[in-house]
């Protein structure tokens, strides 16, 4: 298994080199990014001056060089529109991603396991097609519409839950306050509720629509009846014997769609108001502040190959047949 | 099952607490849904226009320019301007001080202006990027404790209103910090200093000096215009920017707030790009001819395109300055597309076979300004009607739109804001400064125009001046680069518990701003 990790984060950084170039010559497509930082009345001087203040004032390989041999000295850069640390401001902005995104995520197996399963055992029947029914529409509805509209219903109109804001619970625990921490938890909940939900229905639909599809090709597995046939009550046999195995092709979805949900997130994080990782880019992005894009790919690329390679280790660890 | 109950309860009420800390506008303190984030407190950074109207209550300013285009004093009670026009003599009001309590003197000012020019801070803001282009800023120096000279490399009759938006702060709290510092810990000597700040989430401000008749004010960044409104509706926060003009219906009739929609001073244009590069395109060639340029701005409803696509009765514009400093002699181009055909038949562009004239590609950028793609549509089937073929190339603003148009290589036709204001008619004229200016996207060049500016610079009286501006405004008017628009409104919701009116300038300034 050693061997197998070692390899893995071997292969991570060449991924990751590979990342940094792509994005670095993505942003550089648009043109020079100069521009968007001088007046539109600079003379062709004051722009000279403010090119090479910023550093592109070089050829593309040397800066492109430069700023690999920099991050290598854990230097990212300053971020050109903040004036401050690239690499802080995105790991500012990653802590309030990962509170929606986990709890979307949770949002999302906590239903999308009971419901597949319901769906399976009560095949054909009303509850079959009243959960595959939601799967469906949580599959069609883009998820910035469901975010609108809850808001207005919920949020609006109802007065239930706040329209949009965020009170943070993971940055308090960096930071070493507590109790901070923990007095935020139940604000900070009440404000997830809704970004969540929209950020977690899709999620849950197709798990519960896997989840369905893969217990129904359990449950007529011949060990399944073997273990009826010895009497075992039906609740064990579909615990014990069939959710387990049934749970495998979850597992490596919900790993994926964690790393996904961190970098796509935007749209609903834009609704919201929510200051995460996905509304820093994009904005990032648009104004070609280019080291915050740079070190954000980066941290983005660590999570995700993170996540792969525990996806597999976990995949391993439940599934016997597998051999590391 | 007693442990699960005790748990139930207890979520329950940490719910119920949580409702209590909505994020509501109280008696002390004013909420403001921003569109755009806050991305720096230094200063010499500032360079968008939400970031500002924050900034602003942070850091005074030696003057103040009012919405009705006035100018009050701030920070200085006198100023005095040699007789060359190359200097200017501020007298700083005594007694002010800075957030730490350090006190303001001459030297502060100084140090603020000299500060922004630093080539080694290599700052990008409104300051050295634009106030100090735009007047040839030189140096400033302290004369004594209470006079300082700011001096100018040329003689210019708008440098008083441009040196009025550089922000002024002390010296020796400025020295000790690190630009990062700067950036996020500013040490202000407006009435109101910074208490947080959280990028992305929300600026906190609390008063520390008048003017001011709120305690505290806090900006919320709500990029969604939507969510906005509903914040607004739900009384969450007490003025929003940007409403969308589907929404000004919603708002109006929620009974908690209502829309606020004002004539801004940004000039919206159609530009001619008259570049020789542009002149060899299809349908560059056609407008070099005044005459086809003139036939244009019959062909345009503007009228019809502000009622039904800004929701917003616009005036359309007849030049370059805004209409308190306009030629009040000259109306706008009315909608006339039969005048429109007869002039381009008459400038010798028929219609062919196929019906049409010429084929011209316009461009414009997309999420700019307010629904601006549309307005790029509707302008383009206007020009459609009176026989022109016209190829639109609507791209992504920032990266694709904005290098085209810093590099004046954007055309034949294209859409672009420009903001005015209402102070001066050379503000806004002074886009069109000299015919290779970075402004001048349209490379026109015409010397009744730009040969003028000799003569308003020469000039001895407002009186002389105001007779140069007119006859220049006229060429414009008749054979400018322009196709004249609107001036774009500007929608702000306002909670009805609020009284503050909004100026025309995109500025929100609270100080003002009281309950009713």
């Amino acid at each position: 298994m050693w061997t197998f990790i070692i390899r893995r984060l071997l292969q991570s950084v060449v991924v990751i080199l590979g990342v940094t170039l792509i994005s670095f010559v993505a942003l550089q497509i648009g043109g020079d990014p100069t521009f968007l930082f001088v007046s539109e009345r600079a003379t062709d001087e004051e722009i000279e001056l403010i090119r090479k203040a910023l550093g592109f004032d070089q050829p593309l390989h040397i800066q492109y060089l430069t700023y690999l041999g920099n991050i290598l000295q854990g230097d990212f850069g300053n971020s050109l529109s903040y004036r401050q640390p690239a690499m802080e401001i995105v790991l500012g902005a990653l802590p309030a991603t990962i509170e929606l995104t986990v709890f979307s995520m949770i949002f999302a197996i906590g239903l999308a396991i009971p419901f597949g399963v319901f769906a399976a055992l009560y095949r054909g029947t009303p509850v079959d097609g009243g959960i595959m029914t939601l799967a469906m529409f949580g599959q069609s509805i883009p998820n910035f519409w469901l975010g609108i509209m809850m808001i207005l219903f919920f949020g609006l109109h109802l007065k239930w839950f706040p329209i949009s804001g965020h009170v943070p619970l993971i940055m308090p625990l960096l930071q070493g306050e507590f109790l901070t921490a923990v007095t935020n938890i139940p604000k900070s909940i009440y404000y997830m509720i809704l970004p969540g939900i929209a950020v977690g229905f899709y999620s849950l639909s197709r798990n519960a629509r896997l989840v369905r599809s893969s217990m129904l090709e359990v449950l007529s597995q011949d060990y399944v009846r073997t273990a009826r046939s010895k009497g075992i009550s039906e609740r064990a046999v579909v615990i014990n014997h069939a959710l387990r195995n049934a749970w495998l092709p979850v597992v490596t979805m919900v790993g994926l769609e964690f790393g996904f949900l961190l970098g796509g997130v935007v749209v609903i994080e834009t609704v919201f108001s929510w200051p995460g990782i996905g509304r820093l880019v994009f904005t990032a992005i648009n104004q070609k502040d280019i080291p915050v894009v740079q070190a954000s790919v980066i941290v983005l690329s660590v999570i995700f190959i993170a996540l792969n390679l525990i996806v597999d280790l976990i995949y391993a660890r439940i599934d016997p047949r597998v051999k590391l | 099952m007693l442990r699960k109950k005790h748990l139930l309860i207890a979520s329950a009420a940490g719910l119920l607490l949580a409702g209590t800390t909505f994020a509501q506008a109280s008696g002390d303190t004013l909420v403001v849904g921003l569109s755009a984030d806050i991305t720096t407190f230094e200063p010499a950074s500032v360079s968008s226009r939400d970031n500002a109207n924050v900034v602003r209550h942070i850091f005074d300013t030696l003057q103040s320019i009012e919405g009705d285009g006035s100018v009050v004093p701030d920070l200085a009670t006198n100023l005095a301007i040699s007789e060359d026009g190359l200097a200017y003599t501020y007298t700083i009001e005594s007694g002010r001080t800075c957030h730490d309590g350090e006190a303001l003197t001459a030297e502060d000012v100084a140090f603020s202006f000299n500060r922004a020019k630093d080539p080694a801070n290599a700052f990008t803001g409104n300051t050295p990027g634009f106030v100090f282009s735009s007047v040839g800023f030189v140096d400033a120096v302290a004369l004594s404790d209470t006079e300082v000279q700011i001096n100018i490399s040329a003689k210019n009759q708008i440098a008083f209103g441009l040196l009025a938006e550089v922000y002024i702060h002390c010296k020796d709290s400025y020295e000790k910090m690190t630009l990062e510092q700067a950036a996020t810990t500013p040490i202000g000597s407006g009435s109101y200093k910074l208490e947080s700040w959280m990028p992305g989430s929300e600026v906190r401000l609390s008063k520390v000096a008048e003017p001011g008749n709120f305690q505290n004010i806090v900006y919320r960044i709500i990029p969604e215009a939507s969510t906005r409104s509903a914040e607004l509706m739900a009384g969450n926060v007490d003025i929003i920017t940007n409403v969308a003009p589907d929404q000004i219906d919603v708002i109006n009739d929620s009974g908690t707030s209502a829309v606020q929609s004002v004539q801004g001073t940004r000039r919206m244009y159609v530009g001619f790009n008259l570049s020789p590069e542009f002149a060899a395109m299809p349908g560059g060639d056609a407008i070099q001819n005044p005459d086809v340029r003139r036939a244009l701005q019959y062909a345009v409803d503007v009228p019809a395109i502000c009622s039904q696509l800004l929701n917003f009765p616009c005036e359309r514009m007849t030049g370059i300055v805004n209409p308190p400093n306009a030629n009040k002699s000259l109306p706008p181009y009315p909608y006339d597309p039969k005048k429109a055909e007869e002039l381009l038949d008459a400038a010798g562009w028929q219609r062919q076979a196929d019906g049409t004239r010429f084929t011209i590609r316009f461009q414009a950028g997309r999420g700019r300004y307010l629904n601006d793609e549309n307005v790029v549509l509707a302008v383009a089937q206007y020009l459609s009607d009176v026989g022109l073929k016209v190829e639109t190339d609507i791209m992504e603003w920032g990266s694709v739109y904005v290098p085209l148009i810093r590099k004046r290589n954007v055309g034949p036709l294209f859409f672009l804001g420009s903001g005015g204001a209402l102070w001066s008619p050379l503000y806004d004229m002074t886009d069109l400064a000299k015919a290779d200016s970075g402004t001048n996207y349209t490379h026109w060049n015409d010397p009744r125009w730009f040969d003028r500016w000799t003569d308003i610079a020469a000039s001895k009286s407002p009186e002389e001046t105001r007779v140069i501006i007119d006859e220049m405004l006229k060429v414009f008017y008749e054979d400018g680069p322009w196709m004249h628009m609107y001036f774009q409104p500007d929608f702000y919701g306002v909670s009805k518990r609020l009284n503050w009116t909004a100026r025309p300038d995109e500025k929100v300034y609270l100080f003002s701003a009281t309950l009713n």
